[in-house]
């Protein structure tokens, strides 16, 4: 057994590579907002930037084929590449989004060739920005709930529907969403999955103003023709391609680099913050919280380590990924409720000089609220739990993987 | 990065996990802990045998020389069948803190018997100010001719009861730090002045209350240096530890087995209970509660065994999650269970116990999460 990563000759050559490049590349002044709200524009497409000379090394689909504008690498390189990246506090976007995280791997394993090399270089490439759009105002946890229809005429769907809770602040150019195709089918076998391109007649997008600060939109599709060539698998294979997506981001991904930078900042706030001439860390009631907090980062951590080793490995997963997707969601929120009551009102406020890490707590605060439900609410990780370890209605395995 | 066993470590579960089945099943084990004894000669004769005593012993005192991990294996396996046996204590506990501080000699004459199962020996810690750091070690060894005297009492030590030594932590000096001043025994159990009663009620192994009423012992018999007990302890101690937490790991997994199956079996209002969310609730608290303490402890061990940094953080980590886990998962078992839980045929109840008693043993998790604040810096 062995809990790190070791890396041959040529793999520590090649971490000096990646160092050197970034370090000639990552534009000096390209950081992270606090707060995804107050991302400029600007430095949202200084983002995609770089992540294009990224894919253009082969580093940004790093480990995915080479036929598709992938690296070819092994997952190894890419837990490299991941941890040099993590030494920069670049946008998300810089990294990557939901296409090349969940759509590409649907593709890989439910699209035909012809889909897989017409798809699969949009998002290698970087350039193109895909979000996935499944949520619907009526269909959350109930996903085939949804309403949106996409009905076929000849060789295209006409769409109609409306997402919500979905993207990002800026620029999209594809999404990923889900459609019924055949409204008469039973439920499961009426959705087809699309990748449409974003401009087409008929998309609109609106701003939700949401607590979390995290930039979600609706989407609006009235009688939006998208051309057929867009399905991914067959005109009914849309639940079978989504639940690829879904493993993955119910933690079937796992997670191989180490740090929670938040939990970091607890302890040194804790450790550096002074009441009375001593350090607030030194008071037993906030030992308490904060080691309780510790302890339950090192369980999400080990639960992110073990299904990433397990994919890497192509064990079979069954419960796994909801398990550490469901960790996630109670940590994160733990964390929040750890840091509001060892900073007190400093967790809450935004302003220089009082807030804490440019303000990282308050931003915290809030987004911990949203955790325990995109991708899943902690209620549906149960429930596939129970499905996964054979006591629910319904006995299931992990979706199909690459 | 490999989280899995070796081949050499799947054989050896296999095994152990054939073993139990067929020498262990719940009535073997039921017998065993009805017993005064809690003990069973001829399964410690069958261990021996497949040479499972000493596993953890080098091969020089007689031992097998295997590491923490491989010995986790088995400790798994053994707490699947909630088989009580005094191996933690002998083999394991008192083996390391000889290894850690036993002079050549004194290894020569302990390790092999242990290693064979021959003797058994049990470490006499706690005391009725109950704790396990530095500063619960109160009972006196005042010197004496050639020697020392031991007068006081330990309480709460399990094994005793079948031990032919006992390894005593005493105070041979105060004043200082708690962690000065502490020494290292052994006693034969049958010395004169050496007094033990077994304790009866609600707890997986047999625990022990020991008088000591002036016993001499020779100063051949200290281990380590005099006054230099914690540094011994305290390593050897950690080591002890995390097999502890693998064997609630794997007394965990049989009871999410055992509670699964009941689920799928039993039938309430026309379906089985499984089917009810909140009977999955506490299915999923288990299965969650077994491979926290799964991970946790397996990095614990992974540490001690390649001698890597943070290994004491790991350990403290693995034995919180590992005692509050199996409690509570425990718990959740008997509300999936209801009555047939706390039938004494039905066996749940052999778990449940080893869960309150190892809950406190080698530290609960208040001690260890202490100590790890210490080690954060807080």
């Amino acid at each position: 057994m062995d809990f790190e990563f070791y890396y041959s000759q040529e793999q520590e050559e090649f971490r000096k590579e990646v160092r050197g490049w970034l370090k000639q590349n990552v534009p000096t002044d390209l950081h992270d907002a606090v707060d995804p709200l107050d991302l400029p524009h600007e430095t949202f497409r200084r983002g995609i930037d770089f992540r294009i000379k990224l894919a253009e090394k082969g580093w940004y689909a790093a480990t995915w084929p080479k036929e598709y504008g992938g690296g070819g690498l092994s997952s190894s390189h890419k837990v490299i590449i991941d941890e040099e990246l993590a030494e920069y506090d670049l946008p998300s976007i810089a990294h990557g989004d939901t296409g090349n995280g969940l759509f590409g791997p649907a593709v890989m394993v439910w699209g035909t060739e012809e889909q897989k090399r017409s798809f699969l270089p949009i998002v290698t490439s970087g350039k193109s920005v895909t979000w996935q759009c499944f949520t619907e105002p009526e269909a959350g946890s109930d996903l085939a709930s949804m309403r949106t229809t996409a009905i076929r005429h000849g060789d295209e769907f006409i769409v109609n529907g409306n997402k919500i809770f979905v993207g990002q602040l800026w620029d999209v150019d594809y999404l990923y969403t889900l459609a019924i195709t055949a409204p008469d089918n039973p439920r499961h076998n009426n959705i087809g999955a699309f990748f449409i391109p974003a401009n087409l007649p008929g998309i609109t997008l609106g701003h939700l103003d949401l607590i979390s600060g995290d930039g979600k939109r609706t989407i609006y599709f009235e009688d939006v023709h998208v051309p057929a060539t867009q399905l991914i698998g067959g005109d009914t294979d849309g639940w079978k391609v989504t639940q690829t997506s879904l493993e993955l981001e119910h933690g079937g991904s796992g997670r191989a680099v180490d740090g929670d930078k938040l939990m970091d900042k607890l302890l040194e706030f804790a450790k550096s913050t002074t009441r009375d001439g001593k350090p607030i860390s030194s008071d037993p009631e906030n030992q308490d919280v904060l080691v309780d907090a510790y302890i339950g980062y090192q369980v999400n951590r080990l639960f992110g380590m073990r299904n990433y080793w397990m994919r890497s490995m192509r064990k079979p997963f069954t419960y796994e990924g909801s398990q550490f997707s469901l960790n996630r969601k109670t940590y994160g929120p733990n964390l929040a409720e750890a840091m509001l009551k060892v900073t007190g009102p400093y967790a809450l406020i935004k302003d220089q000089p009082w807030a804490p890490f440019m303000g990282k707590l308050e931003h915290y605060t809030r987004d911990a609220i949203r955790i325990p439900h995109p991708g899943g609410t902690v209620e549906v990780q149960k429930l596939i739990m129970a499905r996964r370890l054979g006591v629910s209605r319904t006995r299931e395995q992990g979706a199909a993987y690459i | 990065m490999d989280l899995s066993l070796t081949e050499a470590q799947e054989l050896l579960r296999n095994a152990a996990a054939d073993f139990m089945k067929n020498e262990a099943p719940k009535t073997v084990v039921r017998q065993i802990d009805e017993n005064p004894s809690g003990f069973s000669p001829e399964m410690w004769r069958k261990m021996g045998d497949l040479g499972w005593i000493g596993m953890l012993i080098p091969t020089e005192y007689g031992g097998g020389g295997r590491n923490l991990m491989d010995t986790a294996v088995i400790y798994e396996e053994m707490g699947r069948a909630a088989l009580p046996t005094p191996h933690h204590s002998s083999a394991v506990t008192c083996a390391l803190i000889i290894m850690q501080g036993g002079s050549e000699a004194q290894k020569r004459s302990l390790l092999p018997a242990l290693a064979t199962g021959q003797k058994i020996m049990a470490l006499a810690f706690t005391e009725p100010e109950y704790g396990w750091g530095p500063e619960a070690v109160k009972m006196n060894a005042t010197k004496s001719d050639g020697g020392f005297t031991l007068n006081g009492t330990k309480l709460f030590i399990p094994d005793a009861q079948v031990a032919d030594q006992l390894l005593v932590a005493a105070r041979t000096s105060s004043g200082g730090s708690p962690e000065s001043g502490i020494t290292l025994f052994v006693v034969e159990k049958g010395a004169s002045g050496v007094s033990s009663r077994a304790l009866s009620g609600f707890s997986g192994e047999k625990l022990n209350e020991i008088t000591f009423s002036n016993v001499n012992v020779d100063s051949a018999n200290v281990i380590g240096s005099v006054d230099g007990g914690w540094s011994i302890l305290e390593p050897a101690l950690d080591r002890a530890t995390v097999l502890l937490c693998a064997y609630m790991t794997g007394a965990g997994a049989q009871v999410l087995d055992i509670s699964v199956d009941y689920s799928n079996t039993r039938v309430a209002f026309g379906t089985p209970i499984g089917r009810f969310q909140r009977v999955q609730d506490h299915l999923i608290d288990i299965v969650n509660g077994v491979d926290a303490s799964r991970y946790t402890t397996y990095e614990a061990i992974w540490k001690l065994d390649e001698n890597k940094p943070g290994a004491t953080e790991s350990v403290c980590v693995a034995k919180a999650v590992s005692s509050e886990s199996f409690y509570n998962l425990c718990d959740s078992a008997h509300h999936v269970h209801g009555g047939i839980g706390i039938d004494k045929d039905y066996g749940l109840f052999m778990y449940t116990k080893k869960s309150r008693s190892l809950y406190h043993y080698l530290g609960d998790p208040v001690y260890h999460k202490r100590r790890l604040a210490k080690l954060l810096n807080l």
